[in-house]
């Protein structure tokens, strides 16, 4: 890793650079040293969150607060540039909500332009966060997810790779969203579900007793939490931290 | 055409000879050969630009000239890739003139080879571990949960699991005691007739146990096994129809496909009893048999008022039997249950019911038609693929085998027709301005997709041997184009060699040719190179190029149009619109080959010009479509 590293601190060393954002960090954080972080709101990551090289967090427009126990992949971007240097900076990329408009036009009523992460959320590579928009806890953001404004995305749903969730959109919890584009809907199953009508009828006619109630479905998403905390114990391992950011 | 320029397809001989046999090939190649040196003299006529008239009655005089506009050629054109060569037949093969049979079915998962037999009586779908997620298609993994419900070490329950979007079997609350065999699980647990009771009932089931599994195993089901294992998907191919024979007493068939055999059973015996004749054992239903044919005609005969007309009732039949529907639940007869559909709109209105929880038509595609929400939806099999192996339609001789074990992506005969015929490639040659011929001038390479009209390009056609033979070879194109968009077209040098597919070792140990082999790469050479009549471009190991002077047509009803005042008086208003792709620029060239080959032992006297050391002359012949460019309305 340390050779594909830039030469460090490229955007905050820069005097003319734009500006670093106030990055307040808990001592356990794990933070590439190649993650970017611009704006003018401040920044604020939880306890032993990890975050990986080249993640970008833009906090032009509100503040960005990323909970505990969360793991930002490579690439991700949270937050938004300014409209100016975004048609510069950032390789074009087709968004269905022209965005100046959206900035300028309608200034945050009463919409909270923090952009939140709760806790244990995960942020695939390359998937784009837009400010406003509130992940809950457990919620898994796949790679290349593209999260609109002020999109609201309950705990524990998963919203899998390539899927937008349009502005101001709502996705309920224990959800996942599938597909292409705004995607396909599916409920997970939380609770102890009873053996389907297929399996209740074969009981019946072969007058066996219908099998017992299976695991609750809440095992399954234990078990992928339990996988991440691992996940995340050896990243904090792997990835090289900048020590600079920490201590601002 | 949907590959970018420039393009080469080769035309498959099929189109011409619906019946491609062996004698009559031999003797249009003998007529070939003969017609060969009178192509090559029309051939060097191209070439020297003044005599095309002649060249004209030439060509026409021959076989016709390969239209590539034709609607026909669109059925035999083909990517020199996707080409199969038959070596008896001596003869390029498309696939539509190939054969396909089955080497074996294997599962795309697990990789496991499933007897073909198997495939006849259980379905084309993996009996193993495999399953697909019945949301979104993605295969299952098969997991245990016993860390988390905190069972001992290996033992805990296992499930089914969808990586993409975490379905899993508890979903729909089915777990799997064992790792393994999971499909015999689920088949248990879904299946609402395995039950040991009705499985010896009667002989009579056995004949419908086997119809009901699948259309191919009316093959096999001669032989019945009530008690077979049988792993159909959604649990169909059961021995449920059985009891529906004779105890009508309680138990009335549950799930869809119990219900469909106990009704087809009901059905044959109705059948059966009110048909005169008897049935005919090649149908199922005996409706094709005359005897079934003349009831059902004379049943509307007496019954219409038509009678009268066609005397039908001048000897009255007796009555046929009426045949009766099915009345009990026994009889695959299902009642809808008076609060069903309320219950289902219930559902569809309650919180946890609405838009996410319906199972859409590709998911319920696959799945019993009973399923109408998501979790009633059960993973699904994965379904099996084939190896195939292809023959010659006319000699059955194996072209392509692949080996049977599915892990093995080798072949053991692949006979493609690229190793027999040269590769065609096609670029277009940069030339200097044609202000300064001088060497280091700004090279322009046409733009192959706005060629204008009437001025003169001229492009490179490489063809490479990949044969271990020389070959000589002559090619002929019609001077102009065919079609209403007439392009001139000459082969700078149509009578050339390609060298053998040697060793490409023999030719950097030589040393000598290397410059040669390498100055395709250099754009040195080329861009000092001027297009010589009668010289071929370039020569390397296996490869020759060729130049082609193209000079394209002007299209129908564009300015350049007007300007041949000629074509002018000729167009009327309505044939000036452009038909689609008709500013394609498309060459039909006719490539003749010669080489000779060693001599098989079976082909030894058949050669005609036997050599003293086994050489057999062999020849082949066919068309090829070269696409070289679009051209450009304007000048």
């Amino acid at each position: 890793m340390a050779t594909l590293k830039p030469p460090p601190a490229q955007h905050r060393s820069a005097p003319t650079g734009p500006p670093k954002a106030p990055v307040k960090a808990d001592p356990t954080t794990t933070i590439a040293d190649t993650a970017v972080f611009q704006g003018k709101y401040p920044i604020t990551i939880g306890a032993n969150t990890v975050i990986h090289p080249r993640a970008r967090f833009y906090s032009y427009e509100g503040p960005i607060i990323v909970g505990d126990g969360c793991i930002i992949s490579e690439k991700a971007i949270i937050g938004a540039q300014p409209a100016s240097s975004r048609s510069s900076s950032r390789p074009a990329s087709p968004s269905p909500t022209p965005e100046p408009s959206t900035t300028e036009t309608q200034p945050p009523q009463n919409k909270d332009l923090t952009t939140r992460l709760s806790y244990f959320v995960t942020v695939g590579p390359q998937s784009t966060i837009r400010p406003g928009a509130h992940i809950h806890s457990s919620a898994c953001i796949e790679a290349l997810a593209t999260i609109h404004r002020y999109a609201e995305i309950g705990s524990h749903t998963k919203i899998c790779s390539g899927v937008e969730v349009p502005e101001a959109g709502s996705v309920p919890e224990w959800t996942v969203v599938w597909g292409n584009g705004i995607g396909q809907r599916r409920r997970r199953a939380r609770e102890a579900k009873g053996p389907g009508p297929a399996v209740v009828v074969a009981a019946r006619v072969t007058q066996t007793p219908v099998p017992g109630l299976a695991p609750e479905g809440k095992v399954i998403e234990d078990a992928r939490l339990m996988v991440l905390q691992k996940e995340r114990e050896v990243l904090g391992r792997m990835i090289v931290p900048a020590g600079a950011s920490k201590k601002r | 055409m949907s590959r970018p320029f420039p393009y080469s397809y080769i035309s498959c001989p099929c189109a011409d000879t619906p019946i491609p046999d062996p004698a009559k090939k031999r003797r249009s190649k003998e007529s070939s050969q003969k017609a060969t040196p009178e192509r090559t003299d029309a051939t060097d006529d191209a070439a020297t630009p003044k005599q095309e008239d002649n060249q004209d009655e030439g060509d026409s005089d021959e076989e016709q000239t390969f239209d590539p506009r034709s609607l026909r050629s669109n059925f035999s054109l083909y990517p020199p890739e996707q080409l199969l060569y038959c070596e008896d037949c001596h003869q390029i093969k498309c696939p539509r003139c190939i054969t396909e049979e089955i080497v074996s079915w294997y599962c795309p998962n697990c990789l496991f080879e499933t007897p073909s037999s198997m495939v006849k009586s259980d379905g084309n779908r993996c009996g193993r571990n495999c399953f697909n997620c019945p949301v979104c298609t993605a295969p299952l993994a098969v997991s245990t949960i016993e860390n988390v419900t905190g069972n001992g070490s290996q033992q805990g329950p296992w499930v089914l699991s969808c990586g993409y979007c975490m379905w899993t079997t508890l979903d729909i609350g089915i777990k799997f005691d064992k790792p393994t065999n999971i499909r015999s699980q689920l088949q248990k647990m879904t299946d609402s007739t395995a039950s040991p009771a009705y499985d010896a009932r009667s002989r009579q089931g056995s004949r419908a146990f086997g119809d009901l599994k699948s259309p191919l195993s009316t093959l096999i089901s001669a032989e019945g096994q009530p008690s077979a294992p049988n792993d159909n998907e959604n649990g169909n191919g059961n021995g449920s129809e059985e009891q529906t024979k004779e105890d009508s007493t309680d138990v009335a068939p549950a799930n869809t496909d119990a219900r469909f055999a106990a009704l087809k059973t009901f059905y044959r015996n109705q059948i059966s009893e009110t048909s005169n004749s008897p049935n005919d054992p090649l149908s199922e239903f005996g409706f094709s048999s005359p005897g079934a044919l003349n009831r059902l005609m004379s049943l509307y005969a007496s019954s219409s008022r038509l009678s009268g007309l066609y005397g039908g009732n001048k000897k009255a039949k007796s009555k046929p039997p009426v045949m009766r529907e099915a009345l009990t639940a026994s009889e695959g007869l299902r009642v809808t249950p008076a609060g069903e559909e309320a219950a289902i709109i219930e559902r569809l209105a309650s919180p946890e019911g609405g838009w996410d929880s319906i199972a859409s038509l590709e998911q319920r595609a696959q799945q019993s038609p009973d399923v109408r929400f998501v979790d009633e939806l059960l993973p699904l099999p994965v379904l099996l693929r084939t190896k195939r192996a292809k023959r010659c339609k006319s000699c059955k001789h194996i072209l392509v085998k692949p080996e049977t074990k599915p892990q093995s992506t080798r072949f053991r005969i692949r006979l493609i027709a690229l190793s027999y015929i040269p590769l065609p490639t096609l670029r277009p040659l940069a030339l200097p301005a044609p202000s300064s011929f001088t060497s280091g001038t700004v090279t322009q390479t046409p733009d192959l997709d706005s060629l204008p009209p009437l001025r003169p390009v001229h492009v490179l056609l490489t063809l490479k041997n990949h044969m271990f033979d020389p070959v000589r070879i002559t090619l002929a194109t019609p001077s102009v184009t065919p079609g209403r968009v007439a392009s001139k077209v000459t082969i700078l040098s149509p009578q050339f060699e390609i060298g053998a597919n040697s060793d490409v070792w023999d030719e950097a140990l030589a040393g000598a040719s290397a410059p040669v082999g390498d100055s395709r790469l250099t754009g040195v050479r080329t861009a000092e190179k001027v297009p010589e009549a009668g010289k071929v471009w370039d020569k390397g190991r296996n490869w020759t190029t060729v130049v082609l002077e193209v000079i394209p047509g002007t299209l129908p009803g564009s300015e350049a149009d007007t300007t041949n005042a000629g074509n002018e008086d000729a167009g009327d208003e309505g044939a000036v619109t452009l038909k689609e792709d008709e500013d394609v620029l498309e060459i039909p060239v006719f490539v003749h080959m010669e080489w000779d080959a060693e001599a098989q032992l079976e082909q030894q006297n058949v050669g005609k010009a036997s050599k003293p050391d086994d050489l057999v002359a062999r020849e082949l012949a066919y068309w090829m479509v070269l696409g070289v460019g679009k051209i450009q309305a304007a000048l």
